[in-house]
């Protein structure tokens, strides 16, 4: 690598990592780009010269965190045993521990992903098709199991689970909830959602 | 004997108050203010509206903005609020006549979607506030959210009484799904395109789902 692209390189890391713990630290809104360029050791020039805004930078921060909390899932998921609720269960549980490590970079995150004026680059929470797949894939090994019947929508039911997940962040967000209360709040909305999933005795009218 | 001594009549604090001439020009403002808010919001978002440049589209002073609003997020809160208020009517409306609690669930919130397409941005900006609310402003748009969130606990009520949902149902539990959901469901809207139909229809089936892990 030729030394003025490694020096990008190496500003690139510094900015993010300065940003990640200022908004972690004092929150997204709150911090400005010469805040980050200052914790940074670099100029505010030399941030713009590789990231377009703050919106971007958050948005390059977030996909940095993707692959840790990928690992994360890697090392629990294949080992998880019980019903298509508990593993769902256990699934969220991690997400939500990993976020709530950090969690004001998560509200800020979602927060952005509604603002009406979107980073085309960015990609916006709730797209990330490596963890939805994750969650389809424990849906089909339940039809499998004979957890959920066979005809149901599972992309319906995805959308529903991460909404659910979503806006449980709100109590974070209001009531400083930590990841064990978001988890036991997601715990008894996959509990409903699974209820309704069941297959059902034959002859059964209704949805 | 019942009657009220002429004196009290006449008193200021029985007689009904006159709108001066002040209150009318001060409630004018107001309105000047919410209208030239509103637009900016929908336009640039929440962040992206300063108070000056509200202050500037309505033809006043910052000082003039800030002896009827408290600050941005009270101007905010207050359009939103009065947008719920409309919107609650058309909702009740909406859900009278429903059979059941999934229809009346169903046409309640496509009549939301309907309203809030047109204008979608200012709803995103208030979706984007819900995560960084203080608890003054989560107060105020709970107090904003309470008629629609009854239309929604009353439907699912009535779903127990006619005997399609459990009795031991967790109502509480299965309103604040669906609400999210609701909400979640504009995402489509905002990076797929869906219009208000397409959204009305995957809640509905979203809300059969729902309901269906609280069956009688």
């Amino acid at each position: 690598m030729g030394v003025r692209k490694a020096q990008k390189a190496a500003t690139r890391d510094r900015v993010l990592g300065a940003a990640r713990d200022l908004f972690h630290e004092i929150g997204y809104e709150e911090t400005t780009v010469r805040a980050v360029a200052e914790r940074a050791g670099v100029s505010v020039g030399s941030v713009f010269t590789t990231f377009s805004s703050k919106a971007d930078i958050l948005s390059q921060v977030m996909a940095d965190r993707v692959d840790a909390l990928q690992e994360e899932l890697a090392r629990v998921v294949p080992y998880l045993r019980g019903g298509t609720a508990d593993r769902l269960c256990s699934l969220f549980a991690i997400h939500y521990d990993f976020e709530c490590r950090r969690v004001k970079l998560f509200l800020a995150h979602i927060a952005a992903s509604f603002s009406p004026s979107l980073e085309p680059t960015t990609v916006p929470y709730g797209r990330n098709a490596v963890f939805r797949g994750m969650i389809i894939d424990m849906l089909v090994d339940g039809v499998a199991r004979g957890d959920v019947r066979p005809d149901a929508d599972l992309d319906l039911v995805l959308d529903t689970l991460m909404a659910a997940y979503a806006w449980n962040y709100r109590l974070a967000a209001q009531q400083g909830a930590d990841a064990t209360a978001l988890t036991a709040a997601m715990d008894r909305q996959i509990q409903l959602i699974v209820e309704g999933l069941k297959p059902r005795p034959a002859g059964y009218g209704g949805i | 004997m019942n009657h009220i001594p002429m004196r009290m009549i006449a008193s200021p604090a029985v007689r009904p108050a006159k709108p001066t001439r002040r209150a009318l020009a001060k409630q004018r403002t107001r309105e000047k203010v919410l209208a030239s808010a509103r637009q900016l919001f929908t336009e640039r978002g929440y962040e992206g509206a300063t108070i000056r440049d509200i202050a500037k589209a309505a033809g006043m002073s910052t000082g003039a903005v800030f002896a009827s609003f408290a600050d941005k997020t009270e101007l905010f809160d207050e359009i939103l609020g009065n947008d719920y208020a409309l919107l609650a009517e058309a909702m009740t409306d909406a859900s009278e006549s429903a059979a059941t609690a999934h229809k009346a669930l169903t046409d309640m919130f496509a009549v939301a979607y309907r309203f809030h397409m047109d204008q979608l941005p200012l709803l995103q900006a208030g979706i984007a506030t819900s995560w960084t609310r203080t608890e003054a402003g989560e107060k105020r748009n709970r107090e904003a959210l309470k008629p629609v969130m009854k239309l929604l606990s009353d439907a699912l009520r009535g779903g127990v009484e006619r005997g399609e949902l459990s009795q031991r149902a967790d109502l509480r539990l299965i309103a604040g799904v669906i609400w999210d959901v609701y909400l979640a469901n504009y995402r489509r809207a905002v990076f797929d395109g869906w219009s208000a139909d397409d959204l009305t229809s995957r809640l509905s089936d979203q809300i059969a789902l729902i309901l269906a892990g609280a069956k009688a």
